[in-house]
């Protein structure tokens, strides 16, 4: 008996000897309102300037301050800039800030901060941000408060790009480092949001203490003392954690069939969020026969729309009408636009007038065997990528899934190694800097490696317009002939769900999972009852 | 003088005789059926259905899934997945099994390298070995099949080789050796049907372990998208934040793994019992 | 050398053999299998250069027995490899979860032996009684769920309809001494309960097989003839003898403890290694998983080494063989 004893006991020493050590508690003090948000991700990487996970978005973005916010059409609002506009017939793009914002250590956030934070990621070629602004050559600044960027041509999509897209970073902090690109940032955090990063546990929570002088909400203090992120690798054990009250908000989408039964629970409140992006599918056009026209089209009217939105995303989503322009941006938006219609039988009539023909007699048209990759990862592009094989079956065309996991997904589609891509956009929300990227001949991501000359023109036409009202035109333009010659079939624009508890309101909805509820301003002016 | 009855007749009469044994093998049978059958009870599930999430009912046995499919189906089309990964892992497993543990029981020198691989093998924490090479080589059947029979032929080695220490050095088996038979021929006509009854219970319950390995696996995403399995069906339910709200996407799969892994072992274990004269 | 040291050397020569094994079986696996074996350590997204630096830093430029003299020199210091998604090293990362899943382990196991000893006492003295089959079948049972629905199970039932304990974490941050203690407690229950059912028949049933044998043996018949009573003879002679195998078997459970932690702290939201695997498959971050395989192999053996240890030194049989 004894023996069993100390077997078990040392056992029970080796797990005692290695347990976790306290965490320090400082007791956030009687009273304190705490706001605990789930999330199923760590945060990986603490530099806002690297592009990575939902959970660093949501994280950084309490942190470091951007020149612009936007509305729930797209639109720019000011946050850290106030005024922005073109001068010099548009080779020069001014900037002013705003004098009340301070970084946690005390230092002003003036216009170094982002003349520094352009520049190294002009120089180094960081991120999306680098791509996003080439024409970008240097900056002045003309005060504290005052910007004045240089362009090397008339670019009307600069501002709003550097506006949204470029997390402003503290010079005196970051410029110690020998490489912005290589900067962890992973302690130390001077931060100017309403929020400051003040411990991490990783694998489990994040804590963000509020600051007393944030200039964007009432009265300089966020509602809320203490902002906590809560990792639950399980999407379903984090709506259980909601249901108990255990956190009081899901950052990430919920999916839609879990959304359903919370919308039927009390204590629960849901809030419907549209992407800023859209779910397609491209035809690769360099593939013979998808060079065809009559090809692309037949594929278009092959597809189920309505069942893909009702079944696949449980009426989580709404129709783009096949355009570009979704109608989340709405001052983008053509009203004219109409989807193609579903029918299979015009499908195959367009087929056999283009020459194809069933030889075997197996239902299936000969010669027309697409392969289709997917990010297997993705589960509403896993379920209608069925209900797209099985449609197309009926037309006659046979396409062969292919679900593969994520690098191989990403080398392939770099590559442009696939016949379908299918895929989703979660941010496209300024068209002429979208567009160029995505159907230029050559763009980065021209999935369907279109090359139009007269879309090509039309792109840099509306990109060296100024004014929005300007660009607007030529922009629908384009639009509709990427819809005309199916360069990219907009299948649907995904309406997020974001649960929280029915305790807390005042939040301000924004599009996007990036950006939705859990957005710095909204947080800030979120309350308890 | 008494006739006694031969052993084998001895241990069928046990079996019969403790109720858990038959009950057993007739609900391993019935699945083995429901595999074999399953084009002809129930549709394989495919597409897409109207009624999303809904609870059991006339209509659907088992409730249907996120995407409108009938569960009973893909439970019955998972059966026959479930069941043929563990099969032919186990089978796989046996065979490397089999001959490392009698080589190991026969051969004295092969006994002491052999026997250290296979307690080497024993010790280590399985499962993230399997999820490693699992992912590392893509999700699909032939891959499931093999990364589990890799890890589970140690423990059948094991069982082999303990039995095949105790047939080898029996009186026959040195007998034939001295009428000059050939290591291969006391092997196949002496030392194999020595182990066979160890090696029958081997196969039920390795067969049982894979199918709960391969059921982890799939519900990690390792498993073979394009196929049903009991583990994939709960992948989905994971995956679609159904598994704590539909409780028959997570139960019904859950249910058929347990009640096969049960009969299995069940069989294995009375079988056992009815072969041991202490415990008959 | 005396008998106990020499045992002693032998166990620790065993323990690093065994080790030495683990971390073969894994450099041969990655480079043997389909699938590019730079896999395990570069990024084929990251940039040219970054990817080429880090394959000449691993010498997968090099021979095989190059390689994998490199691989365990590098084992050796401690470099587990850099994770593919956190930018930190492997070691590092694990090392902080470690301390969850021991505890996580080391509970269950303690709870396993504790209910299950009794248990297989009880169903072997009462061989064929009906007391026996309802051990058999619950243990047959237990050993045949399915973990995670286990968990999912355990979750809804006492995190939301009952309400008793906290659903997801390893703790309450804010709580310091006593509190903290009974937080990690709490939160404690209901993953260790998960492991504690499935791991619980497949022992109890292994103690009673074992007991069975041990108390047909001859030196229980010569106790028992003895006239010594037989409470004394199944607790003290065979429960002991019967035991010795556990060494053997609190391995194999602590190596299927570590391995069923994985889908526990997954569906708990507990911060182990488990969970560190879980999330590097979803991002296939090779690094992360095979270094974890390897600091859970080198637990178990450190876990065994102990126990056969602590044994050996009490029990001179043991050594003797």
């Amino acid at each position: 008996m004894r023996r069993i004893l100390v077997g078990i006991a040392s056992i029970a020493l080796v797990a005692a000897g290695c347990s976790p050590s306290n965490p320090d508690g400082e007791s956030s003090g009687g009273g304190a309102s705490r706001l605990t948000i789930g999330t199923t991700a760590d945060v990986v990487n603490y530099n806002p300037l690297l592009g990575n996970s939902r959970t660093d978005t949501w994280v950084t973005n309490l942190m470091y301050p951007r020149l612009m916010s936007m509305d729930m059409e797209g639109k720019r609002t000011p946050y850290l800039a106030t005024k922005w506009e073109y001068a010099d017939g548009g080779k020069t793009a001014k900037v002013t800030l705003r004098d009340d914002f301070t970084w946690s250590d005390g230092t002003k956030v003036t216009a170094d901060d982002v003349i520094y934070t352009i520049d190294a990621v002009a120089k180094e070629k960081i991120g999306i941000v680098a791509g996003l602004i080439p024409s970008y050559t240097n900056a002045t600044a003309v005060s504290p408060t005052e910007i004045d960027f240089h362009l090397s041509q008339p670019d009307g999509t600069f501002l709003d790009n550097v506006g949204f897209w470029m997390p402003v970073v503290p010079k005196h902090v970051f410029e110690k480092a020998p490489s912005v690109q290589k900067f962890a940032n992973d302690s130390n955090w001077v931060s100017a949001g309403p929020y400051k990063l003040e411990t991490v546990e990783r694998g489990q929570r994040y804590v963000l203490k509020r600051v007393d002088n944030y200039p964007l909400v009432d009265g300089g203090k966020p509602a809320a003392q203490e902002v906590v992120f809560r990792v639950f690798p399980d999407v379903n054990t984090e709506a259980l954690a909601l249901r108990n009250g255990e956190i009081d908000l899901i950052a990430n989408a919920v999916p839609p069939a879990l959304a359903k039964t919370l919308d039927g629970n009390d204590k629960i409140k849901t809030v419907k969020v549209p992407s800023l992006g859209w779910a397609h599918m491209q035809y690769n056009v360099q593939r013979k026969p998808l060079d065809r026209l009559e090809v692309r089209q037949a594929l278009a009217a092959a597809v189920d729309y309505e069942a893909i939105r009702r079944v696949a995303l449980q009426g989580s989503a709404v129709s783009s009408n096949s355009s570009v322009l979704t109608p989340t941006l709405k001052q983008w938006q053509d009203t004219s636009a109409k989807e193609y219609t579903y029918d299979t039988t015009k499908a195959k009539q367009l087929l056999t007038g283009a020459g194809y023909k069933d030889g075997n007699g197996d239902g299936l048209l000969d010669g027309l065997s697409f392969r289709m990759i997917y990010d297997q990862a993705d589960p509403n592009i896993a379920k209608w990528a069925q209900l797209v094989r099985d449609s197309a079956k009926e037309a006659g065309i046979d396409i062969k899934l292919e679900g593969l996991e994520r690098n191989t997904y990403v080398a392939k589609y770099q590559e442009r190694d696939y016949d379908i891509y299918a895929g989703s956009w979660a941010i496209m929300d300024n068209p002429p800097a979208n567009l160029a990227l995505a159907f230029k001949c050559k763009g980065f991501i021209n999935y369907a490696n279109a090359c139009d000359p007269a879309l090509d023109k039309l792109i840099d036409e509306a990109r060296g317009k100024l004014e929005q009202a300007d660009q607007k035109p030529i922009i629908q333009q384009a639009a509709k002939m990427i819809t005309d010659q199916v360069y990219d079939n907009v299948l649907y624009v995904e309406e997020f769900t974001i649960a929280h508890s029915a305790q807390w309101s005042g939040f301000l909805t924004q599009p996007s999972e990036l950006l939705s509820i859990v957005n710095p301003q909204s947080i800030a002016q979120a309350k308890k009852g | 003088m008494t006739v006694t009855e031969s052993p084998g007749r001895l241990t069928f009469e046990a079996f019969r005789r403790n109720p858990l044994g038959p009950i057993s093998v007739a609900v391993l049978l019935l699945m083995g059926v429901v595999a074999v059958a399953a084009p002809l009870i129930a549709d394989y599930p495919r597409g897409y259905g109207e009624d999303v999430l809904a609870p059991p009912s006339g209509t659907h046995w088992f409730g249907t899934d996120d995407l409108g499919r009938d569960v009973f189906a893909q439970v019955v089309w998972g059966t026959r997945v479930s069941i043929v990964v563990g099969l032919a892992a186990s089978l796989l497993a046996i065979v490397v099994g089999v001959l490392v543990g009698v080589a190991a029981a026969y051969f004295k020198h092969a006994d002491a390298a052999l026997g250290v691989v296979v307690d080497l093998s024993l010790s280590l924490p399985v499962l993230p070995l399997m999820i490693l090479v699992a992912a590392l080589a893509g999700p699909s059947v032939p891959t499931l099949v093999v990364v589990i029979a890799v890890f589970s032929w140690p423990e059948v080695a094991r069982v082999v080789r303990a039995q095949g220490l105790a047939v080898v050095p029996l009186p026959y088996v040195s007998a034939s050796h001295a009428l000059g038979g050939s290591h291969l021929w006391i092997i196949r006509k002496h030392v194999l049907p020595g182990v066979a009854p160890v090696v029958a219970v081997s196969v039920v319950l390795t067969t049982s372990r894979a199918v709960l390995a391969e059921a982890g696996l799939s519900f990690l995403g390792l498993g073979d998208p394009d196929s049903w399995s009991w583990g994939a069906i709960l992948h989905n339910a994971q995956r679609s934040g159904s598994l704590a709200t539909a409780w028959w996407t997570t139960l019904f799969p859950s249910l058929a793994i347990l009640l096969l892994v049960v009969s299995a072992t069940l069989v294995a274990v009375v079988y056992n019992d009815a072969r041991d004269p202490r415990t008959r | 050398m005396g008998g106990s040291a020499r045992f002693m050397v032998r166990r620790l020569l065993r323990g690093l053999l065994t080790l030495w094994f683990a971390a073969t079986v894994t450099f041969f696996l990655l480079r043997l299998l389909p699938g590019d074996p730079a896999l395990a350590v570069a990024d084929p997204t990251m940039t040219e250069e970054l990817y080429a630096d880090l394959l000449r830093d691993y010498g997968l430029d090099k021979s095989l027995p190059v390689q994998y003299w490199h691989f365990l020199a590098q084992l050796a210091q401690g470099n587990l490899g850099v994770s593919f998604r956190q930018n930190q090293p492997v070691l590092d990362i694990l090392l902080e979860r470690l301390p969850w899943t021991l505890l996580l382990a080391g509970s269950s196991l303690l709870v396993t032996m504790v209910v299950g000893i009794p248990l297989g006492v009880l169903a072997a003295t009462r061989a064929k009684g009906l007391l026996d089959r309802l051990i058999q079948v619950g243990g047959i049972t237990g050993q045949s769920l399915f973990v995670p629905s286990v968990g999912v199970l355990l979750l809804y039932l006492f995190g939301v309809r009952l309400g008793w304990l906290p659903i997801g974490g390893a703790m309450d941050d804010d709580v310091t001494g006593l509190a903290a203690y009974a937080s990690i407690a709490k939160h404690l229950i209901l993953p260790c309960l998960s492991l504690v059912l499935v791991q619980l028949g497949s022992y109890v049933l292994t103690l009673r097989s074992t007991l069975i044998e041990a108390l047909g043996e001859d030196y229980c018949r010569l106790a028992r003839a003895k006239g010594l009573p037989n409470r004394r003879v199944v607790w003290r002679h065979a429960l002991r003898n019967a035991l010795l195998p556990t060494t053997t078997l609190v391995g194999l459970q602590l190596g299927f403890l570590v391995g069923g932690a994985v889908l526990t702290e997954s569906i708990y939201a507990y911060p182990g290694v488990g969970r560190a695997i879980y999330d590097a498959v979803a991002q296939l971050d090779f690094p992360v998983l095979q270094g974890a395989f390897i600091m859970l192999a080198f637990t178990v053996i450190v876990a065994n080494l102990v126990t056969d240890l602590a044994y050996g030194v009490l029990d001179p049989r043991v050594r003797a063989s």
